[in-house]
């Protein structure tokens, strides 16, 4: 633009002077009405910025929100604290896309968050969550059982130092048609063999009636259930060793072999199954406790006889069923932590967690606090547990440094086969390869 | 000319600057919002991409920062069977959709040009598919292309005797996701070329008729030739917009069966949700390449067949 020109734009309309007078009031009017002090002590886009000291923001699944609402008058009267209630990602792979950005960038948008399995490795490694033993009584530390410390130690420790304390306790049931199999005069399949034999006996493949089935879509399903039946294989599933392979034929064989478990399952998730089965359609199944509310809450079909938990068939290593679920966290990041640490004791005391574990299967675990609480309700899962427990079914979860990418690798693999797309020989091998590679 | 009168002076620096200094300061402070946009949007992530693919990084365990690597990455991705397979669908994706869509799109555009009544009322339906959100047009196609619930397969079954397993099947996995991008976004394809259409004069068709062209010899001597510019432009902003696809084959399939409908932007997606910093932005330093060549094929074509941009 020429002189002249910018000289006529400047008397045709509003002046430079009065522009960058008025640009810059506002600028410095922003700045005040944001509070000089604040930016000066956390940065413009500081998340404290906005939050009052005196709110802790905890983020869990929203499900699990008129459950812990519940227990917040105390807290909150207590200390003085206000809880601000958030929803929670629903997966391990969601939890690390919506955090690790900020974790990532040193800053945190929650102050207490429960944790899935295949995340909390990453956020432990990297430094992002804080170490619970020194914030949870060693007395929260002692009313897990056995089985659960276990898990603790390997899963959700580094170098006997936990980062994450359990709120949920997840293990794949073995539901089966109780009314069905009475009516036909057969019992519920207790091994490998006898799930094939009956399975083929009731199978209707043509009319879409399967003996069993599962939710295999990728990412992570079909790693679910290809490490349950590694499990009862005796298999390392991250090692594709034999057990592995064992697993693996054997699902391949139910599949194509036997026609016994529907193909389209590897393209299903637990909604697909969860239709099947209360559809009719289905004999037995794997699935996570929340089936049970959800056959429960469908009323028009529900009964007792049609979802009845029993040992899940076993393979040559026995009836096994992997335990992983959810966890509190703290972010080393967290605005309040101290509010946060506060929190956590609370909710996970002998006091508060059977008063949560009575409302929500999201906050069941077989703590001793609990299980003695409940010991006079007619609970179908805190039944299963026992049963589960009883037997030695439960078996921990298979651990990976690089848990998410290692279970990646189980799906890709698993896919390849079951699709035929690799020979099982092919897929062992390039699955032990690609787990090497993460450890490069 | 200057204006350093004292009535100005006393009013600061500002004032004592000649006018074209004073030019180049508003100019600076003008563009300086969009520069610095672009400085922390695109120039600055490009930038530490391009750094970090030549870096292993996940802070998950290499706490001391990124630690080079060269070429490393890039020649693990060269041994990486799910690199290779999502490589291979997506151009296959990207050159099989926007193929179809530029095709298909052009007949619907001839469609929505004749003359006929409730013609408004059809564009407006033509264009539903567009209107949809690609997160649950790719829900909705898992169901309806689900062998045992899902209304596709079940109508091949019934009407025509076509026995398929669509998403559990690699080929037909591929086809199944095409498609729905095809179904989805032919209808904007359509949308464009029908101003194109409407462009051009009636007298050019009058005069070939009379000269004695018919409907398919009208297609490639006059329509085709004057919507070029917008099929090419139209065709490259498919291509690139197609080459960062992820939201269908991932909620459609999950990257499935094995790998075979994964694809790029999926892959780079795990390994940055993984953390794997470097090697994700090994892959997408792959991703701008291949984008790059595109751009660069459709400069020359824009500059040959004079395309204004």
């Amino acid at each position: 633009m020429r002189k002249g020109t910018l000289s006529k734009a400047v008397q045709s309309g509003i002046s430079r002077r009065t522009f960058l007078k008025g640009t810059a009031g506002s600028i410095a009017a922003a700045l005040a009405a944001t509070g000089p002090s604040k930016l000066l002590a956390q940065g413009i886009f500081a998340p404290k910025l906005i939050r009052q000291n005196n709110t802790i923001v905890f983020a869990i699944q929203e499900f699990a929100h008129p459950a812990i609402q519940s227990v917040l008058p105390q807290f909150e009267e207590d200390t003085g604290l206000t809880v601000q209630l958030e929803g929670g990602p629903v997966s391990g792979n969601d939890m690390l896309t919506r955090y690790s950005p900020a974790f990532a960038s040193g800053t945190s948008p929650v102050d207490l968050f429960s944790d899935a399995d295949d995340s909390s490795p990453t956020f432990m490694r990297a430094g992002w969550v804080m170490p619970l033993d020194e914030i949870i009584p060693q007395e929260t530390w002692d009313d897990f059982p056995p089985s659960m410390q276990d898990h603790i130690r390997g899963f959700l420790s580094i170098d006997d130092v936990p980062y994450r304390i359990p709120h949920e306790f997840a293990v794949g049931y073995f539901f089966s048609r109780q009314d069905w199999l009475e009516e036909r005069g057969l019992a519920a399949p207790t091994t490998w063999e006898e799930l094939v034999e009956v399975g083929k006996e009731v199978s209707d493949p043509d009319n879409g009636v399967w003996a069993t089935t599962d939710g295999l879509i990728k990412p992570a399903l079909l790693y679910v259930y290809v490490a349950y039946l590694a499990a009862q294989a005796g298999g390392k599933v991250f090692d594709f060793d034999d057990g592995t392979a064992e697993a693996l034929q054997f699902l391949y064989d139910m599949i194509h072999t036997h026609r016994i478990f529907p193909e389209e399952a590897l393209n299903q998730d637990y909604t697909a199954q969860n239709e099947l089965y209360m559809g009719d359609k289905v004999w037995f199944m794997r699935q996570w406790p929340f089936f049970q509310g959800v056959a429960e809450g469908n009323t028009e079909w529900y009964a007792p006889e049609k979802l009845v938990i029993s040992l899940p068939p076993a393979g040559p290593a026995g009836s096994k069923s992997w335990i992983g679920g959810w966890g509190y966290s703290i972010p080393t990041y967290a605005p309040n932590p101290d509010g946060a640490k506060a929190l956590i004791s609370y909710l996970t005391s002998k006091e508060v967690a059977p008063e949560l574990a009575k409302q929500q299967g999201f906050l069941l675990t077989p703590r001793n606090s609990i299980l003695e609480a409940m010991s006079d309700t007619d609970d179908e899962l805190i039944a299963a547990m026992g049963l589960y427990a009883q037997n030695d079914v439960f078996a921990p979860r298979a651990f990976h440094p690089r848990v998410a990418e290692a279970q990646t690798v189980v799906d890709d693999m698993a896919s390849l086969f079951l699709t035929n797309q690799s020979s099982l020989s092919e897929v062992l091998e390039q699955g032990k390869q690609l787990i090497a590679a993460l450890d490069q | 000319m200057t204006l350093r009168s004292p009535a100005n002076r006393r009013h600061g620096l500002f004032a004592q600057l000649t006018l074209q200094q004073r030019f180049y300061v508003v100019a600076i402070v003008l563009l300086l919002p969009a520069v610095m946009l672009r400085t922390f949007t695109a120039f600055y992530p490009f930038l530490q991409t391009a750094y970090l693919s030549f870096h292993r990084y996940n802070p998950a365990f290499d706490h001391n920062g990124p630690v080079f690597v060269g070429l490393g990455n890039f020649q693990r991705m060269g041994a990486d069977p799910v690199v290779q397979a999502s490589i291979s669908f997506t151009i296959l994706f990207v050159v099989g959709a926007t193929f179809a869509q530029l095709t298909l799109g052009l007949a619907v555009a001839h469609l929505l040009n004749a003359s006929f009544r409730l013609r408004f009322l059809s564009r407006a339906l033509v264009l539903i598919p567009w209107a949809v959100p690609m997160a649950v047009a790719a829900l909705g196609f898992r169901w309806m292309f689900d062998d045992q619930f899902g209304i596709i397969p079940d109508l091949l079954r019934t009407l025509a005797g076509i026995e398929m397993r669509w998403l559990i099947d690699p080929n037909n996995a591929k086809l199944a996701v095409i498609a729905v991008a095809i179904w989805k976004s032919t209808p904007f394809v359509a949308l464009v070329l029908l101003a194109g259409l409407q462009g051009i004069g009636r007298d050019l068709y009058e005069a070939a008729r009379v000269d004695g062209a018919n409907a398919w010899t009208s297609l490639f001597y006059i329509t085709i030739p004057m919507l070029l510019p917008i099929l090419i432009t139209t065709g490259m902003f498919m291509i690139v917009w197609q080459l960062a696809v992820f939201d269908l084959p991932f909620l459609m399939t999950g990257g499935g069966p094995g790998f075979s409908t994964t694809v790029i932007a999926q892959k780079i997606y795990l390994e940055s949700n993984s953390l794997n910093y470097g090697y994700a932005a090994s892959i997408s330093m792959v991703l701008v390449g291949i984008v790059a060549v595109v751009g660069v094929i459709g400069l020359t074509l824009f500059r040959r067949f004079d395309v204004s941009i």
